[in-house]
Order: C-alpha cells, then sequence, then structure tokens
C-alpha cells in the first residue's frame, strides 16, 4: 500500500505556511501545528512590510486561506507537540489538542457569542493595548475562522452557549492527544519579543509613552486597539514628535542577545514611513548604531525615508529617557555622537524601543522532544550554517525562518521553500527505497 | 611660611618621610600680619594632634610654638627641648616599614590587554555611556565613549595625560547601562594607575590628608589606637565570629568636625544596636584603611599592602562574618580582596544586609512608632557596584511609622553624591550635591538616609558650605542608616535623637 506521504510543520507564520504550500502544491499530506488559535505568526500582527510598504495582513491572509482549504493541508491549531519516534521516512508524532470548548464543525465565526461575553481581557494578538473577550477570536482574519473559549479568564457564565444560534459551545471538550504518521518534519517556530524593562533606563512599562516595536505596529494599525489613530499610549493625545530607539538589548553582551536581530534598521524606518503617511508634520527620529540595510532595495528605502519622510537619523544609543510627570512627555539624553554633543530630544510624545528578537524559549522544549539542538543564542542548530543551512543532524527534520537564524520575510520565505524542498527530497528517497525504484 | 599656611597634609607627610617630629613655629596671637592665621594654625595643629594619637605616631611628636623672629632665645631652648624629648621617645616607628616597591604590574599590562580584560575591545561607540555620565552632562570635555576610543586607538598618551581620567566618579552608572558590559570604572582603575606610575597624578581633596592617612597606614609599623571612641559600657570581643569593620570612621570625625557630621555616631550606632542583640563584635585595635581610594586613585602599592595587613588581622581574629557600615570597605572586602588574595574565609555583608536579617529573624523589635518620611540615597559601590538595593530599604520600611519615599532617580539609576575616592571635589560635585539634595527635598521627605558615610560627609560639606544658591530649596537633614535604626530603638544618648523619636 503506498501512503500519501506526509510532513508535519511546526508553527503557522509565514514561513511554516510558505512550507505548507509548497509541499502540499507537490501532492503532500500537510500538517500545520500551531500553539495559538490561528495560523498567520508575527506577520499578521504588522501593519505594513518593507522595504514594498505592503499592508502585511493583505498579502498574508489569502495565503493563511489558501492553507485552511487546501485538500492536502490539515490545520492543528492551538496544539502543541508531544511526542516524537522515529526517524526519516517514519515519525509517530503525538500532538496535543487543546479544547477550543467550541465545536470546530458548528462555528461559524460570527463573533455573536463574544459580544455578550461580559469578561474582558488583555488581546495578546494587540500586545495586550486592546481587549478582548473570554470566547474571542484572535483577529478579524484568523484561520481557522472559530471562536476559541480561554478557560483561564472565563467565568462560565454560559451567556456565550444561550447567544450562539449554531450551538457551537461545548464546555464538555476535553484535551485530546492526535497521533500522526509522518515522513518529515519542518520547524518554523519564529521568535519572540526580547521584554526591555529590565533596560530600566529606557522606563518600558514605567512611562507609558514608551511602546516596544510590535506594540507600536498593532498601535498604528487600522485593525489595531486603536483603530490605526496614531495617539499618545499616554492620554490619547495628538503626537508631535515619535523617536525609535535602534538595538534594545541587541548586540549587547549583558541584555537579550548578542546578536543582530537584522529587521529593526528597516522595520524602524517603515514605521517611520507610516507615521509620516499617517500625520505628516509629525517629527520622527530614529536613534541608531549602524544602519543595516543590505538587502535589494533597503539602502534605497532608507535614502526615500530621508529625502522624501524627512525622518531624521540619529547615531546613537540614548544614555536614558525620563518622563515628565505632569505631561507624561519623554527626553531622550544621548550622545550625538558624529558632533560628540550631549544633546537632550525633549517633549517627545512616543518612543518606540526596537527590542532585541530571540528565538523562543520554547524551542528548548521542542528540541528536546524531537533530539535535536540548540545553538547558545536559542537558535536550531544545522548540519552547517553555509552549506546546510535547513539540515539539522537528524534526517528528515528542518529548520527554516527566524528559529535558524535572523532573517526578514523574504529570507524567511525563501528558506521556507529551501526546508520544504529539502524535505520533499528526503521522502522521494525513502518512498524509492521502499518500493524499490531507481531514483 | 606663615603657620596658618601649614595644612595637616604637610605634617603627615613629613612623618610619612620618616621625621621622628615636627615643630610649628608661628607668630604671637595678636601679631599675625594676616589677622587669623595662627588662629588657623592652632586649629589645624590641634586637628593633626589627634590624628597622630589615632596613628599610634603620637601628638607628642607635633609641637606648635609661638616664637617671634626676635626671640632667638627662645626659638633655640624650644628646639633643645623638643629634640631632647623626641630622643627619649625614640625614633618614628613608622620610618622603619617605609619601603620602596617596583613598578606596580598594572604599569606592565599592555593597553590591549587592559581593553581585553575590561571588555572595552567589543565597544559599538554608540554613545550610551556618555550619555548618561553626570559628569559629562556637567562637563562635555569629559566623556567616558572618547576615553575608551582613544584608548581602542592606541593614544596611550592621550589617555593617561588627560585631565578627565581623574574626573570620573567610577560611579558604574555607565557601567550598569552599557549593552557590552565594559568594565568602565576597572578600565579607569587601571589607568590611573599607569597614570601615577608615569608620575602623573589627580587632585586628592581635603588637602591630600585622607590618602595621607591611609599611606600612613599601610605602613606595617603602624600601631594605632583607634579604639578611643568606643562607649564605656560597649562589649567588644578580641576574637569571635562576628567583626565589626568600622573603616576610617574615627578619622572622618576628627577630619570633618567642621562639616556638621559626627561619623563616629555610625559606628557607636551599630556597636549599640549589635549589644542590643547580644552580639558582641570583635573590633581590630590596628584596624587599617580598606584602601578603596588609594586604589581608585592609582596607587596600587599601598593597596595592596593594606589589603594583605587587614586580610591577616581579619583572619587572626577567626571571624566567619565581617559586618561594614561603609559600601566601600564592603566592596573591597568581598570582591577587592578576593581578586587580589583569593576567596576570604568569612563572609563580608554590608550593615544594611546585617540588619535586614536580624529584623527577619526577629532579633530587632523597635519599640514606638516613628511618625517619618525619609528618603533613601543609594551609595554607588553598595547599588551598582554590589547589587545591595533592597537590604537597606527593608531596613528603613521595618520601621514602624516611617515612610519611604524614593526620588526619580532611584537604585540602579541614583544619582552619585558627586565625589569618590576623595578624587577631585570640585564645581561638578557640588553641582551634583545640590542637584541630588534638591531631588530629596522635592520627595518632602524628613531625612535623607544614606547607608555610606562619604555620601553624608559629601552632602554635608555641600549644605555646610556658601553656595550661590537658594539653601531652602535643597536643605534636608541627612542621617545614616545605622543610625537611623539605633535612633528607632533609643540606643541613643544624643538629647535630640530621643526627643525626635518621642515627638
Amino acid at each position: 500500500m503506498s501512503e500519501k506521504p506526509s510532513v508535519l510543520i511546526i508553527g503557522g507564520g509565514i514561513a511554516g505556511i510558505q512550507a505548507s504550500l509548497d509541499l502540499a502544491g507537490r501532492g503532500m499530506q500537510v500538517y500545520v501545528l500551531e500553539e495559538t488559535p490561528t495560523i498567520g505568526g508575527r506577520m499578521a500582527q504588522l501593519d505594513k512590510t518593507f522595504p514594498t510598504m505592503d499592508c502585511s495582513i493583505c498579502i498574508l491572509a489569502p495565503k493563511m486561506m489558501e492553507c485552511s482549504r487546501h485538500p492536502n493541508i490539515k490545520l492543528l491549531t492551538y496544539s502543541e507537540l508531544k511526542e516524537v519516534n522515529g526517524s526519516v521516512g517514519n515519525f509517530r508524532v503525538r500532538i496535543h489538542q487543546k479544547p477550543r470548548y467550541v465545536d470546530e464543525t458548528k462555528c461559524t465565526g460570527c463573533g455573536v457569542c463574544a459580544e455578550h461575553c461580559p469578561v474582558e481581557v488583555p488581546n495578546e494578538f494587540d500586545m495586550n493595548l486592546g481587549m478582548r473577550k473570554a470566547i474571542y477570536m484572535p483577529m478579524p482574519q484568523a484561520v481557522p475562522r472559530l471562536m476559541t473559549v480561554d478557560k483561564e479568564n472565563c467565568i462560565e457564565c454560559k451567556l456565550c452557549t444561550k447567544m450562539c444560534r449554531a450551538g457551537a459551545v461545548d464546555f464538555q471538550q476535553q484535551p485530546r492527544d492526535v497521533d500522526l504518521k509522518v515522513g518529515a518534519i519542518i520547524v518554523a517556530t519564529g521568535f519572540d519579543q526580547y521584554d526591555p524593562s529590565e533596560i530600566v533606563e529606557y522606563g518600558y512599562k514605567k512611562s507609558k509613552n514608551v511602546l516596544t516595536a510590535l506594540e507600536f505596529e498593532r498601535w498604528v494599525c487600522a485593525s489595531g486597539p486603536v483603530a490605526g489613530h496614531l495617539l499618545r499610549p499616554a492620554d490619547g493625545g495628538i503626537p508631535k514628535k515619535i523617536a525609535f530607539i535602534q538595538c534594545v538589548g541587541s548586540r549587547s553582551r549583558k541584555f537579550g542577545a548578542p546578536f543582530c536581530s537584522s529587521v529593526c534598521c528597516m522595520y524602524a524606518t517603515k514605521e517611520a514611513l507610516i507615521i509620516r503617511e499617517h500625520a505628516p508634520d509629525v517629527e520622527v527620529y530614529i536613534f541608531y548604531n549602524e544602519l543595516r540595510a543590505f538587502g535589494k532595495g533597503f539602502q534605497e528605502f532608507i535614502n526615500r525615508a530621508r529625502e522624501e519622510y524627512g525622518v531624521k537619523y540619529i547615531r546613537s544609543r540614548p544614555g536614558e529617557i525620563t518622563e515628565s510627570p505632569v505631561t507624561n512627555s519623554l527626553t531622550i539624553w544621548y550622545d550625538d555622537t558624529l558632533t560628540r554633543q550631549i544633546k537632550s530630544l525633549t517633549e517627545t510624545d512616543l518612543v518606540v524601543l526596537c527590542p532585541a528578537l530571540l528565538p523562543r524559549d520554547s524551542n528548548k522544549k521542542l528540541a528536546s522532544i524531537m533530539g535535536i539542538e540548540l545553538d547558545e543564542c536559542g537558535f536550531f542548530k544545522v548540519v552547517h550554517p553555509l552549506l546546510a543551512p535547513v539540515d539539522t543532524p537528524i534526517p528528515g527534520i528542518y529548520v527554516c525562518g527566524y528559529c535558524q537564524s535572523p532573517k526578514d520575510i523574504p529570507d524567511s520565505v525563501a528558506q521556507a521553500s529551501a526546508a520544504a524542498a529539502r524535505a520533499a527530497e528526503a521522502l522521494t528517497l525513502v518512498q524509492a527505497q521502499r518500493t524499490g525504484e531507481e531514483v | 611660611m606663615c603657620s596658618g599656611r601649614v595644612e595637616p597634609v604637610f605634617v603627615l607627610n613629613a612623618f610619612e618621610n620618616g621625621a621622628d617630629g615636627v615643630l610649628v613655629a608661628g607668630c604671637h596671637p595678636g601679631d599675625c600680619h594676616y589677622r587669623s592665621g595662627n588662629q588657623h594654625a592652632e586649629k589645624r595643629i590641634e586637628k593633626t594632634k589627634k590624628l597622630l594619637d589615632l596613628l599610634g605616631i603620637g601628638s607628642d611628636r607635633l609641637r606648635l610654638e609661638w616664637i617671634s623672629a626676635a626671640e632667638g632665645e627662645k626659638f633655640a631652648s624650644v628646639i633643645k627641648d623638643f629634640t631632647e624629648k623626641l630622643r627619649i621617645k625614640g625614633p618614628n616607628p613608622i620610618g622603619k616599614g617605609r619601603q620602596s616597591l617596583p613598578p606596580h604590574r598594572a604599569a606592565r599590562e599592555s593597553i590591549h590587554d587592559v581593553l581585553k580584560r575590561t571588555k572595552a575591545l567589543y565597544c559599538q561607540e554608540c554613545g550610551k555611556c556618555s550619555s548618561s555620565c553626570p559628569i559629562t552632562r556637567l562637563d562635555p570635555a569629559y566623556s567616558p565613549r572618547l576615553t575608551v576610543e582613544k584608548a581602542l586607538m592606541g593614544l596611550e598618551n592621550a589617555v593617561l595625560t588627560d585631565k578627565g581620567l581623574w574626573s570620573c566618579l567610577t560611579c558604574y552608572l555607565c557601567r550598569q547601562r552599557c549593552p557590552l558590559d565594559i568594565e568602565y570604572d576597572e578600565l579607569i582603575r587601571t589607568f590611573r594607575a599607569k597614570a601615577a606610575n608615569n608620575g602623573i597624578s589627580g587632585n586628592c581633596s581635603h588637602e591630600g590628608v585622607p590618602f595621607s592617612l591611609s599611606r600612613l597606614m599601610a605602613n606595617q609599623e603602624t600601631k594605632q589606637s583607634r579604639l578611643a571612641w568606643v562607649p564605656q559600657d560597649a562589649q567588644v570581643a578580641k576574637a569571635g565570629e562576628i567583626l565589626y569593620f568600622v573603616g576610617c570612621l574615627p578619622y572622618f570625625n576628627i577630619a570633618f568636625d567642621d562639616i556638621n557630621v559626627k561619623n563616629i555616631d555610625i559606628a557607636q550606632s551599630m556597636l549599640r544596636v549589635l549589644n542590643s542583640v547580644g552580639i558582641k563584635p570583635v573590633l581590630l585595635e590596628n584596624e587599617r584603611c580598606c584602601g578603596h581610594d588609594l586604589s581608585f586613585a592609582g596607587d596600587q602599592e599601598s593597596y595592596e599592602r593594606l589589603a594583605k595587613l587587614n586580610m591577616a588581622a581579619i583572619n587572626e581574629s577567626h571571624a566567619s562574618t565581617v559586618i561594614t557600615t561603609c559600601p566601600e570597605c564592603y566592596r573591597t572586602l568581598k570582591t577587592d580582596y578576593a581578586e587580589l588574595l583569593g576567596q576570604p574565609k568569612f563572609e563580608v555583608l554590608h550593615a544594611s544586609e546585617f540588619l535586614a536579617s536580624l529584623i527577619d529573624q526577629g532579633r530587632i523589635k523597635f519599640p514606638g512608632k516613628t511618625d517619618m518620611k525619609v528618603t533613601y540615597q543609594d551609595p554607588c559601590r553598595l547599588g551598582r557596584h554590589m547589587g545591595v538595593f533592597d537590604s537597606p530599604r527593608k531596613v528603613i520600611t521595618s520601621i514602624p511609622g516611617v515612610e519611604l519615599v524614593e526620588m526619580t532617580r532611584n537604585r540602579e539609576g541614583a544619582l552619585c553624591c558627586g565625589v569618590s575616592a576623595w578624587m577631585g571635589c570640585g564645581r561638578h560635585s557640588k553641582q551634583m550635591q545640590v542637584e541630588r539634595l534638591t531631588e530629596a527635598k522635592g520627595t518632602a521627605a524628613d531625612l535623607l538616609v544614606t547607608a555610606c558615610p562619604k555620601c553624608q560627609i559629601h552632602f554635608n560639606c555641600a549644605l555646610s558650605e556658601k553656595l550661590p544658591v537658594n539653601k531652602e530649596d535643597f536643605a534636608i537633614e541627612t542621617c545614616d542608616l545605622s543610625v537611623l535604626v539605633a535612633r528607632a530603638l533609643n540606643l541613643t544618648q544624643s538629647p535630640d535623637s530621643t526627643e525626635r523619636i518621642e515627638k
């Protein structure tokens, strides 16, 4: 009996989505494992992309939809990897599915339940800046389009059960384990943002007008917590001066990470452009150390930000940010290293910290389940960083995207396709061996 | 020269160099050409005599006489009498202990090795240090970033001759914030040692008295008698489990009696608190300066001699716990001695840590209530250098009725008191002190509590000085943490403090 070759993809971000579409297109069976209730990952949270200034969700959503509709792709959202055994061509995988308390076959995602749910909690998808209900959909474009009950915060008033016309809410649901047989595994777990609150001099979590870059993405996004209006977080006032600070915890030997996150110079420039497009009279400053604009069209993008948008670049890592207790406005103290002057940027309405992007903490657990290794920074180790960048030492297990090394969207997509190709190659080989065909 | 010009350090230097006695002969009172020169001389000599007694050199080796230019006979008889008395007394004991040493190893370490050891090779020249530095903000001519950059370019001469080398407070704020964890304080300390080996030194404040005292204590022949401050009824031991390392408080008490700070209160309070919980601490009769200041001023030789002498004395006492009321002693004993001489057999605790543990164990119970609002100055050495932020706060807030209000810049971000290692107290120091006191006053606290005798000295200095600013804006009473605890336990005899407690 010839089984359809199958691949498990861990992580439903842009890398995982790309790899799954590539493999499904080749006629393979793909399972996409995703920890949160929706696929989309970090890219879904972004307002726009650099250097093309595409609306991020607008170019991602069609791919997400394709994933969910593809006959060869099965989405396993709100799930975790529990166990992996076997070897290439024959991995036995156990997946733990958390109960959604919503019947997937009945729920239409209409959201009536959430309208009536009395419990409001911070929305993780909006980096906790906005609120969601205890029964929720993380974002309007969520895939699969299903509601999820957050049992930790649910008060079990059962109002949702009463309001749901499809009768989909099911508090009797139990967690369940799903066993799969797959030929290969692709790991694409992406990144987490470093929490810069330990860099106390920048006042993150103390000064309301200090945000991280991902928070800012949600803040200015039309589907975000303030519907995309450019406001001061502290009081909803109209900002006149906004500053970005680069390398917050990255390229550091003390906080965060020793490596360069590789995308901050560019996304800060992108966010600066978003600001100037929203409100052309807002002054925008970017405090940088080295401007790393190495990709295609990147330097030109920065040139445009300078020439057309008047974004001001200052070479400095500021020493501290102080907050006025009266106005909540911020003063940034910095050494303008090119002019060697100690200066302060006063009455800044909003400071966006660009923190180190770290491989996820949960990689440790995943690595031990699969028997692969992490490097000292938490990235998955590969056989050779130059010549076998997606191959882990275990045949049949591949990595791609940020969890392999810092990279942007186009590089993640390219690497996802590479990992898909390597997985397909391995499975073809295994298939051939089984059937005795010559390859 | 006018007798009024004879600073204590001149006398101390003479003894350092092996003099057996020092005679200061001045014009008769009322005859001063500068009106009050000899009155100053009298005060200074009196102070110096007290210091000599503490050092064990003896005040009788210093003599002040009024001899006018016309009194040749008196001059001769005084000289005769003084030399005769000195002959009976014998030579200056410390003359024997003077030794010249080869250049310190810091001088031999290449600049590249220094940069590597202190991690300065990783510098990204981002300027986070210089924009944090409280000195650079007041004096842009000095910048930690440019010091590192110059060193990275190999401009050793430029670094060592830069005046800015001596401006650094080694307050650790830049190191605290440096993303590369460059050990800037250590870099400065090493560069200063290198500079000192090339005959360059910074200015010691207080006319050099503190350094001279430390160097005298570094002499192995020095036999101090420094325990006169111990109250009659206090319980102390010669050997035992717990040792209280008093630090230079007995000297400070004499040297800074004119700026309204009684440093010895700190030692007495600590001793009384320890006694009150049944601890009979060891006090060293011949305890020496820990050497912190000399070490940070480039005199590594004297520092190392002090380290060895103190270490031997502590070991001899069989103490397993050493308590200090001074954060500089704390850092030096705990980390610097360990680096130099290997891990010691004893544990070093700052008073705040020890007091906090006594409170935790329920051994300290405060009677009554002291309605008071206090703010707290994090000493650089205790806070940023050693990471002790919580213990002093815990002690303060454990006192019933005491409310702790934080200054805007606190803990890791606290502003230094403006001087460290007695180096170059000047305009910027005063500016910083006024700035910090204003911040303290702004919290509406009744009291500024410090956990470092030197912070208190520096703040009180600014408070007692005539400055071209409105005193009202920053006048706040200062108090050491140990004194605060002793007061709250009614362990002090000082009448005004008992009054405060009752109030």
